[in-house]
């Protein structure tokens, strides 16, 4: 049983993100359910959703439950850290460096390169597919964004994922 | 549990899920106004139909009420149908719906009503349970996404076996929640028969209303006692069981969790309903009896605890245990439940939220039509309407919003106030396709009374907020087959307005000169209401694209926040350290309005911005 909190702005493709959590997880043949924000909170505003992995009949996570909270913009983090169990691992789209706890990646930047920064989703994504105990592991996600048959697509979010999963192997201070 | 591999599993939205019910279920007709959180269900329906190469007929309508009558005038001509809608629009469509309630159906007949507790995305809270019962209409009410599909077939077993239409009623956490669900093919279209004359029912005069009237009881009396669904349903064994949950709907999904993961729960029994109207009461109250104590948890109104005739052990919504608004979301389910049984919720410490606040998109035609708005008409009373555009409050060009087509029946009214010196002006804003929905009847009535307003339609040739599906100006139907366009101008010259004009939003001193022309025609010369229809497609529409220019601001910016207050565009922001603006160049679209609107002339074409 997994929990995941995943954060952002509307706009940043939080809902495309839970969706491929969630076809991982059910391509798997686990339970999942997740809940996401539709309507007027996607102009701009605060958004966010949740995955459960594993035996839930709710969408929604309790406070001081979720193993992961995903973060897409870094003003939301503080918004949904409560949501994290103790101990629970944040995972943030920001350049500075991580924190215990908090691995981070500048998925924005790493999306921009290649000209796309809505791409920052996908980045993520990949960044997390390093972190010890993320329920997924690089080839589970991997083979599913594979499975996009609109090919630019496929091949944009395949170099998002690797460009993630790369930044995420390479040592950076505090992690081996 | 671990599903089979062969069995067809995807991971479907709820609205999803309840659109593959209704293909699954042989419904040949499906109609729908959007509206959260309702939206995806005729949408899904659509790639349902595309995906099995299905014969279903699907319809964005108009209106709610007229998605309804469309599906109504289909179950009498033989065939199952759907109608879909979020429950503001079930107010729109309560006419028919409770009229139908009496008449009775042929083909079966599915109302999909989605409700939102919270409220996160609607102008109330109200439950369409409640409003089910007083129409006498059974209602399910659906837990999960898979549960919706399933009930979604349900439904029309029920409606057609009855003779009644059924009401779906999935909350906003089961509509966009998303959960693995086994999908099955389809059954084939259902045909009861061709529609047959029998004006005693299908055009029953008030005689003959009393006696369906009282059909319709009978039906509602037989269900009661023969349908499972209207029993309550053990969900969970406790292992203490002297206290009983009475829950329904994706409510009941939050109980069940919290009271499996709680051991100060144990003593707990979960009970669900199916069906909360016509509910089996005998049987809640021999539930009640059986315990010593009851909590009824459902959402948003008492619906099935005001069917237990015995109360006096039962904590709910009457005694004041369950919170009369809001929405119960798991932490608060979870606080009523140790404290009915005697525990003090662990007091977690929650971050001082700050949520970013929704706002128009960089680009949006909206934007610059509000600054105009508010420059011509300084000080007038900006009444607006249900759509993206209720955002104009952030530019402070949104003074009132009560339900969709209002902008323009009050502007009638907020223009004859007592007080009134006779220079109240009134700017009324509306969307296109809620002209379309509400604004027209509103129109004419303006025209034909002499009210005196400037009617603004933004027109962005779509409805945005709820996804972007086509209006009647346009030339498709939901699944891209033809339709006939209807023109805008035409249907507005048609309501009797002699002063139209269409402008597009991006043109500065073209839409400066559209409205002071109607500024001068309804107020300087008095002749009556006027109507500017600025048009420009929605930056999200399908094939538009931003537009290839790029804008810097240079140091002649004084800092005086115009672009940032006035114009509220999300792509400027200011550079808190640096003491300056800076445009963001993932967020700006490129139309170029904020040089026009700038005072000191500081933004600038080109140069590098960020």
């Amino acid at each position: 049983m997994t929990e995941l909190v995943l954060c952002g702005r509307g706009g940043q493709g939080i809902v495309f993100l839970t969706r491929q959590i969630g076809e991982i997880a059910a391509g798997k043949g686990l339970d999942v359910i997740s809940s996401e924000t539709h309507g007027m909170a996607v102009r701009g505003g605060s958004i966010n959703s949740h995955v459960r992995i594993g035996a839930f009949r709710s969408p929604l996570i309790r406070p001081g439950h979720a193993d992961f909270l995903l973060s897409l913009d870094s003003s939301e983090t503080s918004n949904n850290r409560h949501y994290l169990k103790p101990h629970g691992i944040i995972i943030e789209n920001s350049p500075l460096s991580d924190e215990p706890g908090t691995f981070r990646v500048d998925a924005a930047g790493l999306a921009r390169k290649f000209g796309r920064v809505q791409l920052e989703n996908v980045v993520l994504l990949g960044f997390a597919a390093t972190i010890d105990g993320f329920p997924f592991s690089a080839d589970d996600i991997r083979s599913h964004i594979e499975k996009d048959r609109r090919t630019q697509i496929r091949e944009s979010n395949v170099r998002a994922f690797e460009a993630g999963f790369g930044a995420g192997r390479r040592p950076t201070n505090g992690r081996p | 549990m671990r599903l089979q591999k062969s069995a067809d599993v995807r991971f479907l939205m709820g609205n999803e899920a309840i659109g593959r019910g209704i293909i699954q279920a042989g419904c040949s007709v499906a109609a729908a106004y959007p509206g959260t959180p309702s939206s995806e269900i005729l949408e899904s329906l659509v790639r349902w139909k595309k995906e099995l190469d299905h014969p279903i007929y699907l319809e964005w309508s108009v209106n709610e009420k007229v998605a309804f009558e469309v599906a109504y005038g289909a179950s009498l001509a033989g065939a199952r149908s759907a109608a879909a809608m979020k429950m503001v629009g079930l107010n729109v469509a309560s006419d028919p719906v409770l009229s139908a309630a009496y008449l009775g159906v042929r083909g079966g007949l599915v109302l999909v009503v989605a409700d939102d507790p919270g409220p996160h995305s609607s102008q109330t809270e109200q439950d369409s349970r409640f409003f089910a019962w007083w129409a006498k209409i059974p209602v399910l009410d659906p837990g999960t996404p898979a549960e919706a599909l399933e009930m979604a077939i349900r439904a029309f077993e029920l409606s057609e076996t009855y003779g009644v239409p059924v009401i779906l009623r999935p909350c906003l956490r089961v509509c966009h929640a998303r959960q693995n669900v086994v999908v099955s093919p389809p059954s084939d279209p259902v045909d009861v028969g061709p529609f047959k004359r029998n004006w005693t029912r299908w055009a029953a005069i008030p005689r003959y209303r009393l006696v369906l009237h009282g059909e319709l009881n009978e039906k509602l009396a037989t269900m009661t006692s023969q349908e499972p669904e209207a029993r309550p349903r053990l969900v969970w064994q406790g292992s203490g069981s002297s206290w009983a949950v009475i829950t329904s709907g994706s409510v009941s999904s939050h109980v069940l969790d919290i009271v499996a993961d709680d051991e100060r729960l144990s003593c707990m029994n979960v009970y669900k309903v199916d069906m909360p109207f016509p509910v089996n009461a005998e049987a809640l109250q021999q539930i009640v009896d059986a315990h010593e104590k009851t909590l009824v948890i459902e959402e948003t109104q008492p619906v099935m605890e005001l069917h237990l005739a015995d109360r006096r052990r039962v904590l709910g919504r009457m005694s004041g245990h369950v919170p009369p608004q809001g929405e119960l979301i798991p932490e608060l389910v979870e606080q009523i439940a140790l404290k009915a049984v005697g525990f003090e919720p662990e007091v977690r410490q929650l971050p001082a939220i700050k949520p970013r606040k929704p706002t128009l998109c960089a680009g949006c035609p909206h934007r610059p039509a509000f600054y105009m708005i508010k420059k011509i008409f300084d000080g007038a009373v900006y009444s607006s309407d249900i759509g993206c555009y209720t955002l104009g409050i952030n530019m402070g060009a949104v003074d009132t919003c009560l339900c969709m087509g209002a902008s323009v029946g009050m502007a009638g009214g907020l223009t004859r106030g007592p007080d009134s010196t006779g220079n109240t002006r009134v700017v009324a804003t509306i969307g296109d396709s809620t002209f379309y929905h509400a604004g027209i009847p509103p129109l004419i009535n303006a025209v034909h009374t002499r009210a005196s307003f400037v009617l603004v339609i933004m027109d962005n040739s779509l409805t945005a907020m709820t996804g972007g599906q086509p209006t009647p100006a346009d030339d498709f139907l939901a699944d891209g087959s033809p339709a006939t366009r209807v023109d805008m101008e035409t249907l507005v010259r048609g309501c009797g307005v002699e002063h139209v004009e269409i402008v597009d939003p991006y043109d500065h001193d073209a839409l400066e000169e559209a409205l002071e022309r109607a500024k001068r025609y309804t107020y300087e010369d008095g002749l009556g209401v006027s109507v500017v229809v600025t048009r420009r497609p929605c930056v999200r529409a399908p094939n538009v694209k931003a537009m290839p220019r790029e804008f810097s601001i240079s140091d002649r910016c004084d800092l005086c926040m115009n672009c940032v207050k006035d114009l509220e565009c999300p792509a400027i922001h200011y550079v808190k350290g640096e003491k300056r603006m800076a445009i963001d160049k993932d967020l700006c679209f490129g139309c170029g309005f904020c040089v026009r609107v700038c005072p000191s002339q500081a933004i600038v074409s080109g140069g590098v911005s960020s």
